[in-house]
């Protein structure tokens, strides 16, 4: 061999071997042929939605880069969501882009789904349409979920022109009880707003408007407006129910008592509150009925039959008296009993005692869940269905073979042979799988639509990407095949245009275009007090029981969850895999049970139980919390999939197995609870999926709280903080620096900006929202299942949750983060630089940097550092939402919270192409983005102007771990409570 | 010694140059066993390299695992052949000349082992030389205040150190397996030994060298443990953020050393019928040290203690509380019992001297001082600052895997040494019998 042929063996291979162990995955960008002419490389193009996550109807904005919707954020101007956003509502994007979304039309042939085109599809069902017409009249039926004024005309005009009925709405959590209660006490069959931030105290019977209750951003913003602190003063919200719930979690108090006995104290109070005078305004008809049903329960009474020992009872009683502007709510999301009409009555009535004017009752701004269809007319619904009424059945959105019980008869109806399904669902879900034919829709994220959370809103949809799929819209598709080549618009944004013209909502083209930027029309044309409300005394005959005690035996109770809503968020990795803040479990369903049930009964937290109904038996493991009464047993609904893609089917489990398919007679509404219950051992125990280690602080100052009373006394900062119980505030400045007594090294210097973030714990309620917002904006990996019970959770930001080890049921919620040391113990260690301070004091991540030694955890006091142990996957086409201002990492790779670096580096490009300094609050990192209830502030410490600054003034700032001299830049308020 | 007054220079020769004969079938069996052991390591750090480091069972918070307590475990080995070969030579101990040999060659193997962990240990191995102070056109240097660079610095010397150390001493014998070797052979013995003859001007110069290089590397055996230990001590971490680290390491790989000489010497001197050589006498001067290291490390063990006490941090408090109480309270004790407890029967002069003791006992200071490894290591960072974030952490298969790997690694290599090499110093022996015997007696 020659010296050159050496040299070009060599080099080949050689180059071969560099080109083959790259460590990065695969790089193709694929650009646009003809990209549109105002799209600009690298910069994002915002779009004003609508979510339709659940029927609250939060405005949204979705951020567009290079022709993907990235991420989604609430729309400031929206009167519903003022810009934030829910778990739930980040994860839309996990739809769009979901890995098991049905790209093309299927068509049941012999139990075996064919792929058809779009024209196929419609041409079969505007067929089997037509064939259905011909079959005589009310032959064609749909199914729908709650949707737009819009939609909903448009849906009963094409029922009509098939000679059928109109749509039954289909919602699994309807609100009946408390619809029923209005009806018969207001008189409005109906689900009004409430004045939340007007109210100086807050009373709610299970009502868990945090999660998933009627719109849970905007009660969450006004509860934070009523019960966060305002000086020295702060309103109090007490919480009574069998099941404490992220909701009660955030009480003052929870007032635990027996299942199903929420009515027995809410009578008592409405008892103690007419006879010590209030409500003497009201009709004399109407006090009377009030003194007829709450005579009976007298304190004692009242004790015996909730368990709530008297003098809690009295504290209850005394603060709702003492009260300027009490609010009474009712009843959770899914009304968990059999006496839950009698409670929302009750609730009712209180407000109308103590508020005879019911001034915070917003009676003309409705929910427009309150829509829904009464579960009797769904049930009815099938039952028709059953015995073949119809030949014809379309679905929009609706998964009642998930959502009701098994023995519903939706199986039997969707199965019947002279029945045909069409189903516009874009997942494989439990219904659609029973479908015949697969017309998958554009989703809410794509689609031209509109829909108003609460009555006077307008709240637009427009697609805020090009198509993945080429789906149509329902819209379309309706028009199309009821209406024909006749059909009396174009399309159905035509439609949308006239529909909103009729309404006078709009005028002119001009004028929907601006309601399309801005995301609709949220200047309420209704005024309030539009609507009389007329006082009715019908209650008097639904409270007629005698108050009898319960028997002493076990219930089970199904609650909606703050990550599944009703199920139908399962299929979304974030939900799954960030866990629930209550329990700390991702991707499982346990059952909740109290210490003292499990004792009784052997048992421990893992174990595997098998809990039976009269109308189902489930194998779920147990999980140990006093958040629920002794008598109670508690599941989330959402999972237990049997279908609906790989993240849902298979994992977890569905506790509506468990419940009876029968109505409750009171209120007509579905059970979500089931009793009595049998619990069996089977021997056997999971581990469970948990990201806590532990749920007590063993008395170390991580999350703090102080008394409302101490505020007057402020606690002074003493010490030099060299040892535990001394607790300076040291600020990550220059001036901080004390080299007499802790310091040694001199302090880093900070060009023009220090970044910092204040948390307020006071506000902070546990939704989890911050870190959902957290996976979508730095693309964080999801582990799994597997993965986070090895402890290998990427999450950037946790919401740490600390019960207090003497009243376990008080819970102090932390949200924890990169702390952004100024003297970092991760930054001496790291051999080779990769975590770097940067002249802004932020704690650098260097990707490229990391080799993987991970010492920088190792000596990171908080352990808010994530390594990469494997490479994270995102099945196509999850990985098309990651956002590509910030670096997939890839496998040995250390990462952590950045504080949105990519953020702050857009706000200095902006503030340097403007020629100005960056602005205070400009930089909003994705947690502070969509915060609910603000509990996040941003910016420079720095500036002595600015908002961090002023806060981390407040007596109540400390810093974790303080003593530790790590001098962080995440700066937390003290959680104020309140003894009672 | 009773015995050593029998032995004359031909033979010592003949028993160590015996065991240079060709070995028998049974040997090459154990070695390929060996090398499947290896290859079977190889292979699981093969396919870690390429899955992630998620193929072991570390976590957050317990972000260090089996490879890092395999690091220290057998830096901690190597510790205490020079120790014996450096510091014991420059006390004139006599008692160390007969496994002086043995016990720096298991420190060269031993090193070269613990050499391996940190880069098995690595998240993105395929870059590590960014630890390495080249020059770049970034102008980037590694990060000098960060324990893991002193580390390499540390190992890297003492490798090149007591690899040096070693050689110097096998010249002589080299030239004594040269003389009596033929063939191949005796080519390659030619070249290892350097051109020795024997001269007086060459001995002259050897036993000069030999003192100083033995002067050179005595602050290595302190240095090498306690810079480990400042992998840990320099950090923030309750259990770990000590003063006493450093003794307490040096003190402890001392302990684990001479153990290890101790398990690998015992079944050499059965083998090679080296009981002449290898007494009575000096294998309970062995445990007699093993006793005093055994109460060193014992005595750290309650200063650890003391001193969280002392503190009166309640953070520091419960990771000890823990330590002793919590999960790895197994660990914990199996570490107390077989460092501190079970040394202290050599106290009794029938255990010292019995064979099956020492060796048992021996064997079981191995695994304690493993154990002590996995306490401080493992225990350490999962029971930490932030309880939310406490977390448990098991090995997995593949970490096993590439334990077992470094087992068959040093033991092939050792066992390759016994017959290709004299495993006794021929001429320290020798010196021995001129000197009249042992120092010590």
């Amino acid at each position: 061999m020659d010296r050159r042929t050496f040299l070009k063996i060599a080099g080949v291979s050689g180059l071969s071997f560099a080109a083959s162990c790259t460590s990065q995955p695969e790089k193709t960008l694929y650009s646009l042929v003809q990209a549109p002419d105002d799209m600009v490389t690298g910069k994002a193009t915002w779009y004003a939605s609508t979510c339709r996550e659940c029927p609250a109807g939060c405005g949204v904005l979705a951020k567009n880069r290079e022709g993907r919707t990235i991420k989604v954020e609430g729309n400031p101007l929206h009167p519903i969501n003022r810009g934030r956003l829910c778990m739930r509502g980040q994860a839309a994007l996990q739809g769009i882009y979901n890995p098991d979304r049905i790209k093309t039309p299927l068509l049941k042939e012999a139990g075996k789904w064919r792929p058809v085109t779009y024209a196929e599809a419609e041409a079969i069902m505007q067929a089997k349409a037509e064939a259905a017409v011909r079959n005589g009249k009310g032959r064609v039926r749909m199914l729908t979920e709650v949707v737009g004024e819009s939609l909903l005309n448009l849906a009963s005009q094409s029922l009509e022109n098939w000679d059928s009925k109109g749509p039954v709405i289909f919602e699994p959590f309807g609100y009946e009880a408390l619809k029923e209660a209005n009806s018969q006490v207001f008189g409005l069959d109906g689900l009004p707003s409430y004045k939340m931030d007007e109210a100086d105290f807050l009373i709610s019977f299970g009502a868990d408007f945090l999660e998933t209750w009627l719109s849970p951003v905007e009660y969450a913003r006004k509860f934070k407006d009523m019960h966060g602190l305002r000086g020295q003063n702060k309103s109090l919200y007490f919480h009574v129910s069998p099941y404490q719930s992220l909701t009660g979690a955030n009480a003052d108090f929870w007032f635990s008592c027996n299942p199903d006995s929420e009515h027995f104290i809410a009578l008592g109070l409405l008892r103690e509150g007419i006879r010590h005078g209030n409500g003497r305004f009201l009709p004399e008809k109407v006090l009377t009925a009030i003194d007829t049903v709450s005579s009976p329960y007298t304190r004692e009474k009242v004790s015996e039959l909730s368990s709530l020992p008297p003098e809690l009872f009295e504290k209850l009683y005394i603060h709702l008296q003492l009260a300027r502007k009490p609010l009474i709510l009712g009843t959770s999301t899914s009304a968990t009993g059999a006496n839950n009409l009698q409670t929302n009555i009750a609730v009712n009535l209180l407000n109308l005692v103590f508020d005879p004017d019911l001034e915070l009752i917003d009676f003309s701004n409705r929910h427009r869940v309150e829509t829904a269809d009464r579960r009797s007319t769904v049930l009815e619904f099938f039952t028709e269905l059953k015995s073949g009424a119809a030949n014809l059945l379309l679905l929009n959105n609706v998964n009642p073979a998930f959502a009701l019980p098994p023995g519903s008869g939706v199986r039997e109806a969707l199965e019947r042979d002279s029945l045909f399904v069409v189903s516009f669902s874009s997942f494989m879900d439990e219904t659609t799988e029973l479908a015949d034919l697969i017309l998958p829709v554009c989703l809410p994220l794509e689609a031209w639509d509109e829909y108003g959370g609460k009555a006077g809103i307008v709240s637009t949809l427009q697609p805020t990407m090009g198509s993945l799929t080429g789906a149509p819209n329902i819209g379309d598709v309706l028009l199309r095949a009821a209406f024909g080549p006749q059909r009396p618009v174009k399309n159905f944004q035509a439609y949308l245009f006239a529909q909103l013209t009729l309404r006078d909502a709009i005028r002119g083209k001009r004028d929907w275009l601006q309601t399309l930027q801005k995301g609709g029309l949220f200047q309420s044309r209704k005024q309030e007090g539009g609507l009389q409300v007329a006082l009715a005394d019908t209650f008097q005959s639904t409270i007629t029981t005698p108050p009898t005690p319960k028997e002493n035996h076990l219930v089970f109770f199904a609650v909606p969850s703050i990550r599944f809503f009703d199920g139908r968020g399962a299929n979304r990795p974030w939900l799954c895999e960030v866990p629930d803040t209550l329990t700390q479990v991702a991707w499982q369903t346990p059952v909740l049970m109290h210490p003292e049930t499990l004792a009784a009964r052997g048992l421990k937290q893992g174990d595997i139980v098998q809990i039976e109904s009269r109308w189902g038996q489930l194998q779920m493991p147990v999980y140990e919390t006093v958040g629920v009464h002794s008598k109670a047993a508690v599941v989330a609904i959402g999972q237990g999939h049997s279908a609906y893609g790989r993240y849902a089917s298979g994992r977890g489990l569905n506790p509506i197995g468990l419940l009876s398919p029968e109505l409750e007679p009171n209120s007509g509404g579905p059970f979500f609870a089931a009793g009595p219950i049998a619990l069996k051992k089977t021997g056997r125990s999971i581990k469970l999926a948990h990201t806590d280690g532990s749920r007590d602080q063993h008395g170390r100052k991580i999350a703090l709280s102080v008394q409302l009373k101490d505020l007057a006394h402020p606690e002074h900062h003493e010490g030099h903080g060299l040892g535990m119980w001394e607790f300076p505030l040291v600020l990550p400045l220059p001036e901080a620096y004390d080299r007499k007594t802790r310091d040694i090294y001199p302090p880093h210097q900070h060009e023009d900006y220090r970044w910092a973030m204040v948390v307020d714990m006071d506000k902070c309620i546990g939704c989890g929202a911050c870190s959902v917002a957290c996976y979508a904006e730095n693309n964080v990996g999801v582990a799994g299942e597997a993965r986070i019970i090895e402890g290998r959770e990427m999450a950037w930001l946790q919401i740490q949750r600390y019960e207090d080890p003497k009243q376990r049921e008080k819970i102090t919620f932390l949200p924890m983060l990169c702390q952004h040391c100024c003297n970092a113990p991760c930054e001496s260690v790291c051999p080779v630089y990769a975590p770097h301070h940067s002249k802004e004091g932020l704690n650098n991540q260097i990707y490229n940097r990391c080799i993987g030694t991970r010492f920088c955890s190792q000596d990171c006091p908080y352990k808010v550092r994530r390594f990469n142990w494997f490479v994270w996957q995102w099945p196509k086409p999850l990985n098309l939402q990651l956002n590509p201002d910030v670096t997939v990492r890839t496998k040995g790779v250390m990462e952590k919270c950045s504080f949105c670096i990519q953020r702050i580096k857009d706000a200095h490009n902006n503030a340097k192409n403007e020629g100005r300094k960056i602005l205070d609050g400009e930089i909003q990192p994705a947690c502070l983005q969509t915060c609910p209830t603000g509990a996040f502030t941003f910016g420079s410490l720095m500036d002595k102007e600015s908002k961090v600054r002023k806060k981390v003034e407040d007596q109540r700032a400390y810093q974790v771990m303080g003593y530790l001299n790590t001098k962080p830049a995440v700066i937390y308020l003290k959680k104020v409570v309140q003894d009672i | 010694m009773s015995e050593s007054p029998q032995l004359t220079y031909g033979e010592i020769d003949r028993t160590v140059l015996d065991t240079l004969r060709p070995p028998t079938g049974g040997y090459w069996l154990v070695i390929m066993v060996l090398i499947l052991g290896v290859l079977l390591g190889a292979a699981c750090w093969v396919y870690q390299i390429f899955v992630g480091i998620g193929a072991g069972g570390q976590n957050i918070p317990v972000a260090w695992g089996t490879y890092l307590i395999n690091f220290v475990f057998w830096v901690g080995i190597a510790n205490s052949g020079t120790l014996i070969s450096a510091i014991l030579y420059l006390f004139r101990a006599g008692w160390r000349n007969p496994i002086a040999r043995a016990a720096e060659t298991m420190t060269v193997f031993a090193v070269s082992i613990a050499g391996l962990f940190p880069f098995i240990h690595l998240g993105r191995i395929w870059i590590v030389y960014y630890m390495l102070p080249y020059p770049n056109q970034r102008y980037l240097w590694p990060n000098f205040q960060s324990p893991l660079v002193f580390d390499v610095v540390a190992i890297s010397t003492y490798l090149t150190v007591s690899s040096l150390f070693w050689y110097t001493g096998l010249i002589p014998d080299l030239a004594a397996v040269r003389d009596k070797a033929t063939g191949v052979r005796k080519k390659i013995f030619t070249i290892l030994s350097l051109g020795w003859t024997g001269k007086h001007e060459q001995w002259r110069h050897y036993t000069r060298g030999y003192l100083f290089f033995a002067a050179l590397a005595t602050p290595l055996v302190v240095s090498v443990h306690s810079v480990v230990s400042w992998d840990f001590a320099l950090s923030v971490v309750p259990g770990w953020h000590s003063t006493i680290f450093a003794p307490y390491f040096v003190a402890g790989a001392i302990h684990s050393g001479l153990a290890m000489v101790l398990t690998l010497m015992i079944p050499l001197r059965k083998i090679f019928r080296y009981e002449r050589i290898l007494t009575m006498k000096i294998l309970e001067a062995v445990a007699k040290t093993i006793i005093f290291t055994g109460l060193i490390v014992g005595y750290a063990y309650a200063v650890e203690y003391f001193l969280a006490w002392y503190s009166h941090n309640a953070v520091e408090m419960e990771a000890f509380r823990w330590r002793a109480l919590g999960d790895y309270s197994l660990e914990f004790w199996i570490m107390v019992g077989c460092n501190s407890l079970v040394p202290l029967l050599f106290f009794f002069k029938r255990i010292r001297t019995s064979i099956p003791w020492l060796l048992g006992i021996s064997i079981l200071i191995n695994v304690g001082m493993w154990y002590e490894r996995f306490v401080i290591i493992v225990g350490s960072v999962a029971h930490g600052f932030i309880p939310h974030a406490w977390g448990l952490y098991r090995p997995s298969a593949i970490e096993f895997g590439i334990m077992l790997g470094a087992f068959s690694l040093f033991l092939l290599f050792f066992l390759l040494f016994l017959k290709h090499l004299p495993s006794i110093s021929m001429t320290e022996m020798k010196e021995t019998l001129d000197h009249g015997g042992d120092h010590g007696d």
